[in-house]
């Protein structure tokens, strides 16, 4: 798994690559266990990760869950469909914004 | 020869779980199975091994896993059994899926994921062994319990 982050439009881009399961979820939970200087928006770009467990929805929904105590907007975006099933079965889509691409996400926050 | 099924056994430990998802993504690669149903049983055979693992072996004992899955025209039909203690996955509450985000608790996530997936989930404890059970069709299938 891999994992970048970069700011295009005030937002701070996150990108993770690869495989989200209960091998690889600490690193990207480390990664997003602070909430950056300047409470930028927050975008999760999963174009390119290829699957998601439990143990990855656990990751998301903590840093959801801690951007928003910090009044911090989180989304995420372009998601495959078998991740895009796993978000919908786990309820995860009524909770959290998703988009269809980072087009859509930026333009949402602002 | 045409492979149809695949018999795994390895220890109770969670290292073993690279080799596991490739030898899956080798067996639904060789079958031509769809995306979404070889996604389903890398997920399902993910979420069942990780959870005997964690919660299985409370004493820390060796033990051992198994993974069966067969190739039947239109379906997988997946079999994990281990040695660790009894446990009916499927007995267990269900997730709050409903309440609000600061309110969500997602113990049992991973059992609801993969019972909503699949056709038919079933468990046993058979000979010392936890056995469940699953077919997921190659088809359209279920899913469509969207939670409220």
């Amino acid at each position: 798994m891999q994992i970048d982050r970069f700011i295009e439009q005030d937002v701070i881009i996150t990108t993770v690559k690869g495989r989200l399961d209960s091998s690889s979820s600490h690193k990207l939970d480390d990664f997003l266990a602070e909430i950056p200087a300047g409470n930028n928006a927050i975008l999760l770009d999963f174009a390119e990760l290829t699957y998601i467990s439990s143990a990855g929805l656990r990751v998301v929904l903590k840093a959801t869950k801690l951007a928003r105590s910090h009044g911090v907007a989180l989304a995420i975006c372009s998601l495959v469909p078998q991740v895009h099933e796993v978000f919908d079965v786990s309820g995860f889509t009524t909770l959290i914004p998703i988009h269809p691409d980072r087009g859509a996400a930026l333009a949402s926050f602002a | 020869m045409i492979i149809r099924e695949i018999d795994l056994r390895l220890p109770n430990q969670l290292s073993q779980m690279e080799k596991l998802v490739a030898a899956l993504e080798f067996f639904t690669e060789t079958c031509a199975i769809p995306p979404k149903p070889a996604y389903r049983l890398t997920l399902a055979v993910d979420e069942f091994v990780n959870n005997a693992v964690d919660y299985g072996y409370g004493d820390g004992r060796p033990g051992e896993i198994g993974v069966h899955v067969r190739h039947l025209g239109d379906a997988l039909e997946l079999t994990l059994t281990d040695d660790g203690d009894p446990f009916d996955p499927f007995n267990a509450p269900p997730p709050d899926l409903t309440g609000s985000l600061e309110e969500r608790r997602i113990g049992g996530l991973g059992v609801h994921l993969v019972r909503t997936m699949a056709d038919s989930f079933a468990y046993k404890r058979e000979d010392g062994r936890n056995v469940v059970s699953l077919r997921l069709a190659l088809g359209e299938a279920p899913a469509s319990s969207a939670p409220a």
